[in-house]
């Protein structure tokens, strides 16, 4: 009762707050559409990884499908979003389907690198082919959507937050469902599972299927948000790994943790990148400016975000081995 | 004699040049409890494997309920009702108790509502009830045993295959996981019973089999397999001329 009231407020406040920030502040929106999408990418990886257990490092190609399908549909047939976002889900469902169906059959790591493998193929195809726009991306100059403002950040906030609601009401029928069972037993001992009567090969498939859909479907909302894709921003597995780190940090195989992860990584990462803490550093007189540490931070500091995820991984693994999630768990 | 639910016809299984098991046959008649022993590495945990479509069978067949069965998964085999347990125990561990046998019941359901009572009297059935919440990971191994028969009973089985489902186990827990096995039996299941502990077979078994170095040697009455001397020089060791 009392964490259904928490998560109704702070549904509430996420629904209100681009009213609350105004027009007038779109970074801010953007930090916040940024952690919807890595709530929601990690919320749907978590499907396959947390609760399956079967870890995806190839989730970028799914992004990827939706984010490519959507644009060259609209850029080249001049097609409905809603038609492209459609076929992205085709597109991405094939993929998943395609690898599941070879993979699956087999036990350990080779899902793994074989996610790997077909996400690479993927992103270095749509680098030569000529339709994908190759190494210089696709570029839409404006996109319509039933008289909705584009241009404006609002509708994307709330696509985002529309889809991490989708995501994590799949994610807690699931759980709740014989699939989630099947998919949580296969995750914990495949033997036993398949003893059991689970066909391991379905399910994970079936979860796979899910997971993929959910994130082609953020990639077409960020190819309209953006209107600018390349492989190196919808395809990178610097992407798929900020994925699953996201979840790992969270808590991986939990309804909430993925979002707890990308509550805390995306502004920290934001806030690296722009430099804010070199900056906060300096305003407050910790560090100079012109001094050699100042410099240092200056010139470093905004790069440094992809170490203090790792960094952050390490003191996870070894410490809060069920994310940050699991230390309150433990409290309780 | 009423008619068997399991046929084994000349079952061979090879790794390579190993020969695990060596055209074993042997049938087991509805509703009994039928042992399977022998010395360590005489091919026992092997059947099993070939049984439940675990590792393929190098030549023969297996026929459950008149139907072949030689080339089914273990996920199909379970949901024609014949369904095993583990040697070594394989808990879902960091899913509860309870959970661990929804996953079985879910065998024969597809409601969460129905799986969860069909779960709980299971656990009600084991003396497992006290533990629903607890984690199974976090189980003694007494306990475990306990969990991954509930589990299997939760799927409803024709025949359960019980691999060594007392190893490990003290005395009273022995005692108590047979007066189990005798209670399923009057349910209506039949079952196949690999035991180490020869006191723990002969009291419950009606039929034994005896395996050694993966061929049959022995198939009898609980009394004939004690008084065999080919059974007794296995389990002894060889060169033993009395």
């Amino acid at each position: 009762m009392k964490q259904a009231l928490i998560i109704a407020l702070f549904a509430l406040f996420t629904a209100l707050l681009p009213l609350i920030i105004g027009e007038e502040n779109p970074y801010i929106i953007g930090i916040m559409i940024s952690v919807l999408m890595m709530a929601a990418l990690s919320s749907a990886w978590n499907i396959i990884g947390g609760f399956a257990g079967q870890f995806s490092f190839g989730h970028a190609a799914y992004f990827g499908a939706g984010a490519y399908t959507t644009l060259i549909l609209i850029s080249s047939f001049e097609l409905n979003p809603l038609i492209g976002a459609a076929a992205g889900m085709v597109v991405a469902a094939l993929i998943a389907l395609v690898t599941g169906s070879i993979v699956f059959g087999l036990r350990g790591h080779y899902f793994a690198l074989a996610s790997i493998a077909v996400a690479e193929i993927i992103r270095l195809s749509v680098l030569n082919f000529e339709f994908t726009g190759g190494a210089q991306g696709i570029l839409l100059a404006n996109v319509t959507l039933w008289g909705l403002d584009l241009n404006s950040k609002n509708p994307f906030y709330y696509g985002m937050l529309l889809l991490l609601i989708v995501t994590l009401t799949v994610t807690e029928y699931l759980r709740k469902s014989k699939t989630g069972y099947y998919l949580q037993a296969i995750r914990e001992d495949q033997d036993a599972a398949s003893s059991l009567g689970i066909n391991l090969a379905l399910y994970k498939n079936r979860a796979l299927l899910i997971s993929a859909l959910l994130t082609s479907i953020a990639g077409s909302l960020y190819a309209l948000y953006i209107r600018f894709i390349d492989t190196s921003a919808v395809l990178d597995l610097r992407l798929s790994i900020e994925i699953i780190l996201t979840a790992i940090i969270g808590g991986v195989g939990t309804l909430w943790g993925p979002v707890l992860g990308a509550l805390l990584l995306v502004p920290l990462a934001e806030a690296l990148r722009s430099n804010m803490i070199g900056d906060a550093l300096v305003k407050f007189g910790l560090v100079s400016e012109t001094s050699s540490v100042g410099i240092f931070l200056n010139e470093n500091l905004a790069h440094a975000h992809v170490l203090v995820y790792g960094i952050i991984t390490v003191l996870c693994i070894l410490y809060l081995p069920k994310g940050i999630l699991g230390l309150f768990r433990r409290v309780k | 004699m009423s008619e068997p639910i399991l046929k084994i016809n000349k079952v061979s299984k090879h790794f390579g040049g190993n020969i695990a098991v060596s055209d074993v046959t042997f049938a087991v008649e509805k509703n009994r409890i039928f042992g399977l022993i022998g010395p360590n590495g005489a091919g026992k945990t092997t059947l099993f494997n070939c049984m439940t479509g675990f590792v393929p069978i190098t030549s023969g067949e297996v026929i459950f309920n008149y139907r072949k069965i030689n080339n089914l998964r273990p996920d199909a085999v379970c949901r024609i009702g014949m369904v095993r347990t583990w040697q070594r125990v394989k808990p879902l561990s960091s899913l509860s108790v309870l959970d661990n046998v929804m996953v079985g019941a879910f065998a024969i359901t597809g409601s969460a509502g129905a799986a969860r009572k069909i779960a709980v009297e299971k656990l009600a059935q084991v003396g497992l009830s006290d533990y629903s919440a607890k984690l199974a990971g976090s189980l003694s191994i007494g306990l475990k045993k306990k969990l991954e028969l509930a589990r299997v009973l939760a799927t409803r089985p024709k025949m359960l295959l019980l691999d060594e489902i007392c190893g490990g186990l003290n005395h009273t827990e022995t005692a108590s996981i047979l007066q189990l096995i005798r209670d399923v039996r009057e349910e209506g299941t039949t079952i196949l019973f690999i035991e180490h502990d020869m006191k723990a077979v002969t009291s419950i078994c009606e039929r034994i089999v005896v395996l050694n170095s993966g061929v049959k040697l022995a198939e009898g009455t609980p009394s004939e397999i004690t008084s065999n001397p080919e059974v007794i020089a296995a389990y002894l060791g060889g060169g033993f001329d009395a």
